[in-house]
């Protein structure tokens, strides 16, 4: 055989894996790192919105849905209805609506998954 | 290459009187009018000039008292469209597939949805649509009711799956799908086999059909944008970038510098995910797991790098009309670029192994084979294509965002086997990362982003990408509000599924799942 | 008659059936960790200390699922299949010596070694036939895969066990396993390997995959079996694995017999049984991780055209050196 034949380097790979730390993240006991800009669930300041309803009118998921507080009409947001594409951040005038890193939302409680518009009457602000 | 004015002159000159007035848009200068009937003798021409000219899509947009079918066709790296009417009341003209069989699914599909019969069509039945939906209803009509539909079961025809006997032998039937450990997604494959050799393939997909060219008429555009990217998870990127570029195409504007430079970075971003979870499926699918292993580990990278580029792992929601949604801060290249080059090493070893491993050739050489006059005949289109010499890649025919201005190779081999495909696809990551190093390296200084007009003016426009899995073709038809006439979607695995047809018939069953894989099969995609 | 307490202790305590059972366990954990550790992942981690208990876990649980027997198959084959086909995975190995002499004592005779072949072929039959009598396309492409592919392979195993017996002069494997001063495993590097090859393709792992590949035939034969039986067919693969490497051991590795230090010395006869069959495993784990699925034309033309000649010719080498080795020894 004039070519010489090689051999797969999966032989040696295999071997030297053996010896190496797992890839395997140890969720839940160690948290992963989000980097700043991840889309999790959003976080809505009441002290700056406008009532414009922009946000409700431009979600592509129809998860936004105006309500009445106090007179004025606030968003109510259906997280599960959401898809995190932070649309509604966008159209807000304001910047109303900001994203925090937090994305542990499985729940088995429907109420968890609503973040209702409140006035906090003795601080001032929201939720 | 043959540039559009001449196609144009040679069409109206050989066409004659038979070519009518086009009307003005943003296709008029790529495309022709004619009556129908005609079509066929614009597609003759067209054909007869150049060998390599295949059918990208077929549309059917509803105006009203017509349709309008509109044959886009792929020749000398542009799209030129044949355009013709037909009237509703009698919606009927001739097919096209026996000059170019690789029209069959695309005339399908349209006499599904709008219901125009294609006279001669060799294989005619319900392709995206379920067997108990009405037959008079036809959803992209304008003027179509779609509430309260009832299921009639006189409607369903059941497909032929009895054993049948013919002169070789007894057929047994085999069904793939559509639940089955070798799809991911579900559709059905029936395979008549005669003992190991299959003899005939008959495929049924339309089972994730949602009906997204519908929906998408009842959305805005800025709405569209989020609705397009969830028809594929794996290639999300490629269909926002997509429908963005068409519509910045009817308003006429051209995005910023910068934004052009980012869109391909996440462009490429996407690519090396979806070829590094093929190649990672293929070697499950061959029984390789630790190949499996290893790779899918590897492209945690890619979904690290993804995610602090635009904020999620898969879906990104970073492109939109007027260029990007948020800017690359200067402070995490340096990290960005440091996963890439751990990757450009991985992929040493992973082209190392291909090249070398024995069992693994053992499965993929010389299976599957799809030859280059056939690969033409079937219009198939990407890493299908380009393993069987077929070279072809929308970045390089048409550039678009700015691939005109970074330097990279075309991929292709000429064995035509899965080893073949697997291969380009191997190699074409490599060029992504070369590419995203150079984007890094040269982003533009400038604004990320432009605002663009909620309403967008009427008109018509086509654009394409180079998706992982081949060309991706948007029509976007406005109206003058801000919600589009029409949206068609041609998706590059629907253009390849008749290859799936041709490489399973004649070969052996136990190499149908690794040859179906190395197809990229992505069925979301398909069925839209 | 009275009832002789070592025999009931042997046959169903140690080195009986508790023990072939904690065993096969044992094989079963350290096989799964070994495999992920390959593919850079953790393997069972959680039930019990680094995760040993996971395929006793796993044992329970699918005991206590329902037990479904589909109306058409054919119901006395279907239901009696995975018990029959453990029960002689465990009878194969009672002829096996694990802590120097068989199960029952002095059961070992002349040509056990031929029986114990004979009865692996049997209990991968009634495998075959577990398949066979459930009424569905994928059971039985499945179990005629296993069918062909043990049927091939058996007569190479057989051929190449001959090697280590030509060495020994007997045909008994505790003779075998007694007589090895040097393993046979370095006498007859070739016919060692070869075994191992072969062995591979009886216990059904990468490369010779094919019965149990789930992107082609979703579970081969073990499709319509669940709950119980499920448990005894699953637990009779293992014990074949076990039985494998039990075989590779006693015949090229001296078995249980190795150097003694104090204490009684059956317990370091068992722990050198012990940890060869390990070895054992892990090479064939090895193997396993380094060869893609092969598909079955493949796999029986690596039978018919490179195993069989090269065991024959191996049975020629072991006559010669078993010949100049006897001479030497005069």
């Amino acid at each position: 055989m004039a070519k010489k034949i090689k051999l797969s380097p999966m032989l040696k790979e295999v071997v030297s894996q053996i010896f190496r730390v797992p890839a395997t993240q140890k969720y839940p006991a160690v948290r992963p790192i989000v980097p700043e800009g991840f889309r999790g669930k959003q976080i809505f300041d009441i002290n700056l919105c406008i009532s414009c309803g922009l946000c409700a009118s431009d979600c592509p998921a129809k998860a936004i849905e105006m309500v009445n507080v106090e007179g004025k009409k606030r968003p109510l947001f259906h997280l599960d209805r959401c898809v995190f594409c932070y649309q509604c951040a966008e159209s807000c005038p304001r910047n109303a609506i900001k994203d925090s890193g937090f994305f542990e939302l499985a729940s088995t409680n429907k109420y968890d998954l609503v973040i209702r518009p409140e006035i906090d009457h003795e601080k001032g602000s929201e939720e | 290459m043959t540039s559009v004015e001449e196609i144009l002159t040679t069409l109206s000159k050989e066409l004659g009187e038979k070519m009518l007035q086009t009307p003005p848009s943003q296709l008029e200068k790529v495309s022709v009018r004619v009556n129908a009937g005609i079509h066929r003798d614009a597609l003759k021409i067209l054909l007869d000039k150049d060998e390599s000219a295949g059918m990208s899509a077929i549309t059917g947009v509803d105006l009203g008292e017509t349709i309008e079918v509109m044959y886009h066709v792929r020749t000398h790296g542009i799209i030129v469209t044949i355009r013709t009417q037909v009237p509703k009341k009698d919606p009927r003209i001739e097919t096209i597939t026996d000059i170019l069989p690789g029209a069959n699914f695309h005339e399908r599909e349209v006499a599904d949805l709008f219901g125009i019969t294609f006279e001669g069509h060799p294989d005619p039945g319900r392709l995206v649509l379920s067997e108990d939906w009405p037959r008079d209803l036809f959803p992209l009509r304008k003027d179509a009711e779609i509430t309260n539909i009832e299921s009639k079961k006189e409607n369903i025809t059941a497909l032929d799956e009895s054993n049948q006997s013919s002169d070789e032998g007894v057929l047994t039937t085999v069904i793939i799908g559509p639940q089955h450990p070798a799809l991911i997604e579900p559709e059905k494959f029936s395979l008549k086999v005669d003992g190991e050799i299959v003899k005939e393939v008959k495929p049924r997909i339309g089972y994730v059909h949602r009906g997204i060219e519908k929906a998408a008429e009842k959305r805005t555009y800025l709405q569209d944008v989020y609705l397009v990217e969830r028809i594929c998870g794996i290639c999300n990127a490629y269909h926002a970038a997509c429908f963005c570029q068409t519509v910045e195409t009817i308003m006429g504007t051209e995005v910023p510098a910068r934004a052009k430079f980012l869109r391909t970075i996440v462009l490429e971003l996407n690519r090396i995910q979806s070829h590094m979870l093929l190649l990672g499926h293929a070697g499950l699918e061959i029984g390789y797991e630790p190949f499996f292993q290893y790779m899918w580990r590897d492209r945690e990278i890619a979904m690290d790098t993804m995610e602090s580029l635009s904020g999620n792992r898969v879906i990104a929601s970073f492109v939109t009309i007027g260029g990007v949604r948020r800017d690359l801060k200067e402070e995490r290249i340096p990290k960005i670029k440091a996963g890439l080059a751990t990757l450009k090493k991985r992929m040493v070893f992973y082209k190392n192994l291909l090249e070398s491993d024995l069992t693994l050739k053992m499965r993929t050489k010389g299976v599957g084979v799809l030859e280059r006059q056939d690969a033409l005949k079937l219009c198939v289109v990407g890493p299908v294509a380009r393993g069987s010499d077929v070279k072809m890649d929308v970045r390089k025919d048409e550039p678009y965002a700015a691939y005109d201005k970074i330097p990279f190779k075309m991929i292709s081999y000429s064995e035509g086997d899965s080893w073949a495909r697997l291969m380009v696809r191997l190699d074409e990551i490599n060029e992504s990362l070369d590419i995203l190093n150079f984007a890094l390296d040269n982003l533009p200084t400038g604004p990320y982003r432009m605002r663009v007009p909620r309403i967008v003016p009427a008109g018509e426009a086509i654009s394409r990408v180079e998706a992982p899995r081949g060309e991706l073709f948007y029509y976007v038809k406005s109206n003058g509000t801000a919600y589009p006439e029409r949206v068609k979607v041609r998706t590059p695995t629907f253009a390849n599924i008749l290859s799936f047809v041709h490489i399973a018939e004649g070969g052996n069953i136990a190499d149908v799942p690794a040859s179906f894989v190395s197809l990229d099969p992505c069925f979301s995609c398909t069925d839209r | 008659m009275s009832l002789d307490f070592t025999l009931v202790f042997r046959a169903l305590v140690f080195p009986g059936f508790s023990f072939i059972l904690l065993l096969t366990f044992l094989c079963d954990w350290v096989e799964r960790k070994i495999e992920a550790r390959m593919q850079n992942r953790m393997g069972p981690t959680y039930t019990g200390p680094a995760g040993i208990l996971q395929p006793f876990a796993d044992f329970i649980k699918l005991l206590a699922k329902e037990d479904m027997v589909p109306r058409n198959t054919r119901s006395v084959v279907f239901k009696l299949t995975p018990i029959l086909s453990f029960s002689m995975f465990v009878f194969a190995m009672f002829f096996l010596p694990i802590d120097g002499s068989n199960v029952i004592l002095n059961s070992g005779f002349q040509g056990d070694l031929i029986f114990v072949l004979a009865l692996v072929s049997v209990a991968n039959f009634f495998l075959f036939l577990s398949g066979w009598s459930s009424s569905n396309p994928y059971s039985e492409i499945g179990a005629t895969r296993v069918l062909t592919q043990f049927l091939g392979y058996d007569i190479p195993l057989s051929i190449l066990a001959f090697g280590p017996a030509l060495l020994a002069s007997g045909l008994s494997i505790s003779t075998i396993a007694a007589s090895q001063r040097i393993p046979f495993a370095l006498l007859l590097p070739w016919a060692f390997i070869l075994f191992i090859i072969a062995v591979q393709a009886e216990l059904e792992k990468d490369p010779f995959d094919v019965p149990h590949a789930e992107t082609e035939i979703v579970g081969g034969y073990e499709t319509e079996y669940s709950g119980r039986r499920l448990a005894f067919l699953k637990l009779a693969k293992d014990v074949q694995i076990v039985l494998g490497a039990v075989l590779v051991a006693e015949l090229f590795l001296a078995g249980p017999y190795g150097p003694v230090f104090l204490g009684i010395p059956e317990f370091w006869y068992t722990l050198w049984f012990i940890l060869k069959v390990l070895l054992v495993v892990v090479i064939t784990e090895y193997l396993t991780c380094i060869f893609a699925r092969l598909r079955i034309d493949q796999v029986l033309v690596v039978n018919w055209r490179l195993l069989m000649p090269l065991s024959i010719l191996s049975l020629a080498t072991a006559a010669g050196v078993a010949f100049w080795l006897n001479l030497g020894v005069g």
